[in-house]
């Protein structure tokens, strides 16, 4: 019995001192967490999309609530109009989920660039969606259209060699970019208007 | 069990022809020499030549210093070695680079045969492993479109396979077997010259270096299941005679698919063997995503071997 | 024959360093050493993770009860992986996006809950420190090499910061081989079999 009761006593002791550690470091860390996931994810997508504007976008953003969850658009004031924005997309790689960053030129409704954020693909082949420019600089000025596919599937667009998947997945990300900006785009732009 | 199993003694498989291991090794190298000589050498001049003495003596060379790293006697002398680098340079396209060349006999050497305790212990034959992990590695130094485009014979110097696979059968038409027989298409150093595998493959089988079931299984398998998917749908899928004389398949039939240690010694086993192999074949190249799927088809074969070798007589007396 | 603290801590160096002599601790060893980068930064995680459960559990080890000492390591281990975890995320985090799901899995290591078990409940403070630490840096020594060895030849790079250092120039072409699953494990083989080599002499 009394070995019974050391052993609750002490898991108990030990369960407690490590949440109560974890409660602090997680307090302490969270914030900076935020703003490194913002700079280091989606920063360098938004700011290669978005460069030359005026503005800060990451400072710039707001949100849009509708079926399904919510989405993050990020502004950018060029010639002192915000008449372009960027938002998250997601499609499926060779090695998982491929987070992506669309931006679109509302006025024109034409695509001004295309970055992949978070990827987990082969490094020296799929990588090359985020690495190299020369694949998602296909996208810029192309219109929304419906579905945006890889040249060997019959689409637009030229596909990384060896990582015909993950080019896929980039141009599904795309096309789902598409079709939540055709769905939200009233809101949007009620929104930008509140922001002049 | 086991004090049982010491005093039983077997009939069967006692596999011996009277050769020595060097002797045999010496009449395959001498089956391949027609096709090199005439197929690769005549047709590709000086860089097949470059290539085929970089992959023997480079063959070599990796298997005395693993002789050396492992402390053990220096086995160049049973040929072997000379083989697996012959092999290796006749499925290559003639331009290869140098450190293709001595990546490959490489692989083949040291993590195909050495590594599994040399001759005889190898699960995978040396040569298709090799060929495998070169060609997930650098995709385009197999592309021989790409590798042979400085080469301008008086025949039709596309890629047959490539051909088929980008085009179907509209595209294969301009091709004819006569062509392939006599060499006149594009492909390894060694693939090309169809009469000169055929004979060298009869010479080995006739002179029982090689056994005549696994080559001929093989064939059969190739031809039976193009002939299946030829069938269904003839626009998509070309004729067996096309898929036998293309590609790696002759070589494959009687050069890799034949290699000792990694084939069954069985009658029976070594007909599911072939078999299974062609049909493999056959099936990644009309199906999957490669355009000449021998080598992989026979690295599959390779690994079902000792399932295979569980087929076998009942050992005379033996009770079960 | 107790050996001196100096040895408790060379010996995770060499005799003992974790994947080759071992060979524990395969998972993260096969999965993340694509590059020197990723190896260095796991292997350092891990050996954060090492002394500090290791001098938790050795000053501990009075106290907790023989029966449930494996659950007693295990939110031990956790903890401090989590630690780990959420301080990668606020000061590091592309490295940490390139570990990804192979930070937790630190718990799950079998060398971190092995030293507990079988060193520190039964050393005092210091040796276990030395002990942890030293196996600890064998480990991370033995990622990097793996990781140098697969990156320099499946990609021709070397990352030791962030940014890749091109070793053969532009005109290399990459043995992809040596960056996939397969090629780890052949890499690791062949690495194991070097090791034996000089070691046998």
């Amino acid at each position: 019995m009394r070995e019974m009761i050391k052993m609750v006593v002490v898991l108990v002791i030990l369960s407690s001192f490590s949440g109560g550690l974890l409660a602090a470091v997680r307090n302490s860390t969270k914030d900076k967490i935020e703003l490194q996931q913002l700079t280091f994810v989606k920063g360098p997508a938004i700011k290669s999309i978005l460069d030359g504007a005026s503005n800060d976008p990451i400072v710039d953003r707001f949100n849009i609530e509708y079926e399904g969850g919510t989405a993050s658009f990020y502004v950018g004031v060029f010639d002192g109009q915000p008449d372009r924005v960027a938002f998250e997309s997601a499609g499926k790689g060779f090695g998982g989920d491929l987070g992506l960053m669309v931006g679109v030129d509302i006025k024109a409704d034409k695509i001004i660039g295309v970055g992949v954020t978070t990827h987990s693909e082969t490094p020296g082949i799929g990588s090359k969606a985020k690495t190299d420019p020369s694949f998602t600089r296909q996208f810029e000025g192309m219109d929304l259209i419906d579905s945006f596919q890889v040249k060997t599937d019959g689409g637009q667009v030229d596909a990384i060699s060896g990582a015909t998947i993950t080019s896929r997945g980039v141009a599904f990300g795309v096309t789902q970019a598409g079709a939540l900006y055709k769905a939200l785009k009233p809101q949007i732009e009620a929104k930008l208007k509140e922001f002049k | 069990m086991n004090s049982q199993k010491k005093l039983i003694v077997s009939h069967a498989p006692f596999l011996h022809n009277g050769s020595k291991i060097s002797e045999r090794h010496l009449h395959i190298i001498y089956a391949a020499l027609p096709a090199i000589l005439l197929g690769g050498l005549f047709r590709f001049g000086i860089p097949a030549i470059g290539v085929v003495c970089l992959s023997v003596s480079t063959a070599m060379l990796w298997e005395l210093i693993m002789n050396r790293a492992m402390q053990r006697p220096v086995s160049i002398g049973d040929g072997n070695a000379a083989l697996i680098g012959l092999l290796f340079a006749m499925l290559l396209p003639a331009t290869a680079p140098w450190w293709l060349v001595i990546t490959g006999t490489f692989v083949a050497i040291v993590i195909g045969k050495q590594i599994f305790g040399g001759i005889g212990g190898n699960a995978f034959n040396p040569v298709a492993l090799s060929i495998a992990i070169l060609m997930v590695s650098w995709k385009d130094f197999f592309d021989f479109n790409a590798m042979l485009v400085n080469y301008d014979p008086d025949f039709i110097m596309a890629y047959p396979l490539a051909a088929l696979k980008n085009f179907g059968v509209s595209g294969i038409e301009k091709y004819s077997i006569g062509d392939f027989l006599v060499g006149r298409q594009s492909g390894g150093i060694g693939a090309t010259f169809g009469i000169g595998l055929i004979l060298g493959g009869a010479y080995l089988m006739i002179r029982g270096f090689i056994r005549w079931e696994i080559s001929l299984a093989y064939l059969a398998g190739v031809f039976v299941t193009a002939q299946l998917f030829n069938l269904i749908d003839p626009v998509h899928y070309a004729d067996p005679f096309f898929h036998i004389f293309t590609g790696y398949t002759l070589i494959g039939a009687f050069f890799l698919a034949t290699e000792d240690s990694s084939s069954p010694v069985n009658f029976i086993p070594m007909l599911i063997y072939g078999a299974a192999g062609g049909l493999m074949t056959v099936l990644i190249r009309n199906i999957g995503a490669y355009i000449d799927g021998t080598v992989l088809a026979i690295l599959v074969i390779n690994l079902i071997h000792p399932l295979l070798d569980k087929i076998r007589p009942k050992a005379m007396g033996k009770v079960v | 024959m107790a050996k001196s603290i100096a040895q408790e801590f060379t010996k995770g160096l060499w005799e003992e360093i974790p994947p080759f002599r071992l060979v524990l601790g395969l998972c993260p060893v096969l999965a993340v050493t694509k590059t020197v980068e990723n190896g260095i930064g796991m292997g350092l995680a891990t050996t954060f993770v090492l002394v500090c459960s290791n001098i938790l559990v050795s000053s501990l080890r009075k106290i907790i009860p023989g029966k449930v000492r494996i659950a007693c390591f295990i939110i031990i281990i956790a903890t401090f992986v989590t630690v780990v975890e959420l301080v990668m995320q606020a000061f590091t985090y592309p490295l940490f996006l390139k570990l990804g799901i192979f930070i937790p899995l630190i718990v799950v290591n079998c060398i971190v809950l092995g030293r507990s078990e079988a060193f520190a409940f039964k050393n005092g403070i210091v040796r276990s420190l030395a002990d942890g630490l030293g196996i600890g840096i064998g480990f991370t020594l033995a990622l990097a090499s793996l990781g140098a060895v697969r990156e320099l030849f499946g990609n021709g790079t070397l990352t030791i910061w962030e940014t890749p250092i091109q070793i053969f120039g532009p005109s290399f072409q990459p043995f992809t081989f040596m960056v996939e699953a397969p090629g780890a494990f052949v890499c690791l083989g062949l690495m194991l079999c070097l090791m034996n080599l000089v070691g046998s002499k």
